[in-house]
């Protein structure tokens, strides 16, 4: 993949008290490429994920996005957040605000939208995912499928250049998972660089550019889609693949 | 005479008293809840703040004031401050105002203590996923708040803030030990003039259950209608 690389992570660190949740990781995620992180649940990915918009103040290590380090002090990380969308696993609307002011609140009041210039961008978003009914709709009134396309599409509005997504499909039901994994396939081809924490195998392949396997808190394997499940040389790799598959 | 003509009788004979106890009653509780409210929601800030010092203040005083008898935080207000040479001053116009005031102050300093702790609970009790989303998409903490949370929280806190009310307005009667001529102050004067406690006593509970039960009605119609608005 060319490109230039948009978020680069140096030894980073993270403690919860005494447990080590990430050892030292180092990695670099270019421009215009989709990264799945798969691994056995406590192995750090969704830590790892919420470090790169500091969700999570990492213990120590640099988190480098656009070439600003987000770990430094003077680093302005509200501004920096704007360009790193952020999708979670469980939605998490805003629930006292429906869904017309869901997506457009932090569009006029942080990148100073008009009314009707952020409206228009919801309405064309919305009508892409046949969601243009909900407007009015709260939250509650959605199913879960319906709640995390709208999410993304929050995350959208403010025209980011990295979205993350943590376990995207991980609370919704069976039926469900399929809409959003296809809105997530539709990004992809539109270019968007994404990384994403999952636990859907085949997805991930046929989504990824590449895959990392995070386990005990350090990236295990880093290789091309195909080459993840077809030839992975990490054994604890191999037992994860012989569990899940 | 029976039981209820007594009652009829004390009520024609000594209503003024009844209904001068009930307006002083309502006026303390009305002032204590706004000061507590006031207060305790700067006190639930504190208590939540990055501050470590402020923090603790708060939360020692919450647990203090929560963990002593309220008699005993009047007459510390209405005994002890005179003592340290703090006092409350007498106005002309308004008769017995310092007495007024240890009453309010001592009913308010505890009141906060618990609306405190109503606000500190509403605020935790919205989602955490709702601060980071805020947060991630670029709010600031201070909009996401205002945006986002407290919105929710203002859900969670009313009810509660109203019963609150109604405990005020119970909890007022003890007001009447320092000589504060609340509801309960005014049917110990009936019955001193009339030896006849138990009808006067009947009187004024009855009249405490139509102001909390008013006040719990007219708290579960705004708590409706707050729904229905979202």
């Amino acid at each position: 993949m060319e490109g230039n690389i948009i978020i680069q992570v140096k030894n980073l660190c993270k403690n919860f008290g005494s447990l080590h949740v990430l050892n030292d990781i180092s990695a670099e995620f270019k421009e215009k490429q989709v990264v799945s992180i798969i691994g056995p649940s406590g192995g750090g990915k969704s830590t790892f994920l919420r470090c790169l918009n500091l969700l999570e103040m990492p213990t120590s290590g640099h988190v480098i996005f656009n070439g600003t380090d987000l770990c430094s002090k003077n680093v302005d990380i509200n501004k920096e957040r704007q360009k790193i969308g952020m999708v979670f696993q469980h939605f998490n609307l805003f629930n006292n605000m429906n869904v017309m002011k869901n997506l457009t609140v932090a569009p006029k009041r942080i990148n100073g939208k008009s009314q009707e210039e952020a409206e228009e961008m919801a309405i064309t978003f919305l009508k892409r995912m046949g969601l243009e009914d909900k407007v009015s709709s709260y939250p509650s009134q959605l199913s879960g499928g319906q709640k995390q396309r709208i999410a993304i599409v929050r995350s959208l509005m403010m025209e980011p250049d990295l979205m993350l997504f943590d376990e995207p499909t991980s609370a919704l039901d069976p039926e469900m998972i399929g809409e959003v994994l296809d809105v997530i396939k539709q990004l992809a081809l539109d270019g968007m660089t994404m990384l994403i924490v999952t636990h859907e195998m085949r997805f991930a392949r046929e989504v990824s550019d590449r895959i990392l396997f995070l386990d005990g808190g350090r990236i295990d394997e880093d290789r091309s889609a195909d080459e993840f499940f077809d030839d992975p040389h990490s054994p604890r790799l191999i037992s994860f693949l012989q569990k899940v598959l | 005479m029976g039981f209820f003509e007594q009652i009829i009788v004390i009520i024609q004979r000594y209503y003024p008293y009844f209904l001068d106890g009930v307006k002083n009653t309502l006026i303390i509780a009305a002032m204590s809840v706004v000061l507590g409210v006031v207060f305790g929601t700067l006190m639930a800030v504190m208590r939540m703040c990055r501050i470590k010092p402020l923090r603790w203040l708060a939360t020692a005083y919450i647990e203090f004031i929560r963990g002593t008898p309220l008699m005993v935080q009047l007459m510390f207000i209405f005994y002890g401050l005179p003592m340290v040479g703090i006092e409350f001053p007498d106005v002309s116009f308004i008769p017995n105002f310092s007495r007024f005031m240890a009453g309010i102050v001592a009913m308010s300093m505890n009141s906060c203590a618990y609306v405190a702790e109503v606000i500190r609970s509403g605020i935790q009790a919205v989602d955490e996923g709702q601060m980071e989303a805020a947060r991630s998409i670029g709010f600031k903490y201070g909009e996401s708040m205002r945006l986002v949370i407290l919105p929710q929280a203002i859900k969670n806190i009313l009810p509660a803030l109203g019963n609150e009310f109604v405990t005020v307005i119970k909890e007022s009667s003890i007001v009447s030990v320092i000589g504060i001529s609340d509801l309960m102050y005014g049917t110990s004067g009936v019955i001193a003039l009339t030896y006849r406690s138990l009808p006067c006593l009947a009187i004024a509970a009855c009249m405490y259950f139509i102001l909390t039960f008013l006040s719990s009605r007219l708290i579960a119609l705004l708590e409706k209608r707050m729904k229905h608005g979202r």
